[in-house]
């Protein structure tokens, strides 16, 4: 049995990504590094071979995904709204507690200037955020942040792959930044 | 001002706003509106109108809202208030305008989650269509469905289609409480009867689609179970447990 092959059946019959650490269990002989080489040439060979599917890598494993000019004919057959896409307060509250995490829910509705409380627990009933640990203060309050499932619902490989500030067009120029740290 | 709003860049409806920071950044980025020297009398003003015919939303948001309005006629009236020549000249706007930025700089990440939400959509794992929940046979008293009925009548339909008839002879009317209680009384006797003997002895299309609506009429009073392995297969009925503790 080709090992490469012992991967594929591997991520076929799995429904979320599995890192490289978890397939080393289904052969003993094999390091991390090796699995990637296989992984590398699966997803090579996807592409050559113009599958319908591809090697994806998200929340630092790896999944076999259709690709995306495909997405009409799956919808076509039967749509299923698999991700209800989320609505702008839940992506505003995401996006502070991406990048302020852990972060109380007071931090959040004064950056945002309205109640989070809904919205939090849309978030957590959703799995893409956790409770993270207690902050310090009056009540100790619950501090949140974000989950693994947060990086597969946005299809990203890790959080460093969200903009960082300088990236984005609006604002921070340094009058911004004073005012910021202000 | 109020003049002013209603021209088309200003025509707003709260409903499209997520906070009222998010209104107050319209007003000013619309505008183009320096953010660091915001003229706060009159943007005060367009956020009051704004907010003017707000009595129809809930109390939590409404209160949000009116929050802003109250730290912004405060912010004017500092403004108005003379100082003195020794005191640093602190800006009463400074606070509303880092936490103005902050929003709007949050706001931009929410929108590049948002976009990268709807390439991900586009990409499907295994299991996509198992999301439609499938009705799992043992969940289903009836244990059949309505393809497997229809595919016994049809059957049944053939099975008794009468020869063209040289003559008309009107047929005896089938009570269907006769039925129900004819199969009632059988299954006193038997656990189970396969359909078409329920149905032998008469022989009629007629039959067959009454003693169909005994037993479907009996399977919803769970007064008996209707089993069929596949379709086309024989109908078994069952009688049931609650008839057995009868």
């Amino acid at each position: 049995m080709r090992r490469s092959r012992m991967i594929e059946a591997l991520l076929f019959a799995s429904e979320a990504p599995l890192t490289a650490s978890d397939l080393t269990r289904v052969d003993e002989t094999l390091d991390e590094e090796q699995i990637e080489g296989i992984l590398a040439e699966l997803k090579q060979e996807y592409e050559t071979e113009e599958r319908a599917f591809g090697l994806y890598e998200i929340a630092g494993g790896y999944q076999i995904l259709t690709r995306p000019e495909y997405a009409s004919v799956l919808e076509r057959f039967d749509s299923v709204p698999l991700t209800n896409r989320l609505s702008p307060a839940a992506l505003e509250t995401l996006a502070i507690i991406a990048y302020r995490q852990p972060v109380g829910r007071a931090e959040v509705e004064e950056i945002r200037g309205v109640g989070a409380g809904g919205v939090l627990k849309t978030l957590l009933e959703r799995n893409l955020v956790d409770v993270v640990g207690r902050g310090e203060g009056l009540g100790r309050p619950l501090l949140y942040g974000t989950t693994r499932y947060f990086l597969e619902h946005f299809g990203f490989r890790s959080l460093e792959e969200l903009p960082r500030s300088d990236e984005l067009a609006v604002i921070l120029s340094e009058k911004t930044t004073d005012a910021t740290e202000a | 001002m109020s003049t002013q709003l209603e021209t088309d860049p200003l025509l707003v409806t709260l409903d499209q706003f997520q906070g009222p920071l998010d209104l107050l950044l319209h007003l000013i980025r619309k505008q183009d509106i320096d953010i660091f020297d915001i003229p706060i009398a009159r943007i005060t003003q367009q956020f009051l109108d704004a907010i003017a015919d707000m009595g129809r939303f809930e109390l939590e948001r409404a209160g949000e809202f009116l929050e802003m309005a109250a730290t912004l006629v405060r912010i004017k009236a500092q403004m108005l208030f003379p100082r003195k020549i020794d005191e640093e000249p602190d800006d009463p706007r400074a606070d509303l305008v880092r936490r103005l930025l902050e929003y709007e700089h949050f706001r931009e990440v929410a929108r590049t989650l948002e976009g990268a939400e709807r390439e991900r959509v586009r990409f499907h794992a295994k299991g996509y269509f198992e999301q439609r929940p499938r009705a799992v046979k043992a969940d289903v008293p009836l244990e059949t469905d309505w393809s497997e009925v229809w595919a016994a009548v049809m059957m049944l339909v053939e099975r008794f289609e009468e020869p063209e008839p040289g003559y008309r002879v009107e047929s005896r009317p089938v009570r269907l409480d006769d039925k129900i209680e004819h199969i009632s009384r059988l299954l006193d006797e038997l656990t189970r009867v396969e359909f078409t003997q329920l149905v032998a002895p008469w022989g009629s299309r007629l039959h067959a689609v009454i003693t169909l609506l005994a037993c479907l009429e009996l399977a919803k009073r769970h007064a008996l179970r209707l089993r069929q392995a596949a379709p086309f297969a024989p109908l078994w009925v069952y009688r049931s447990e609650e008839h057995d503790a009868a």
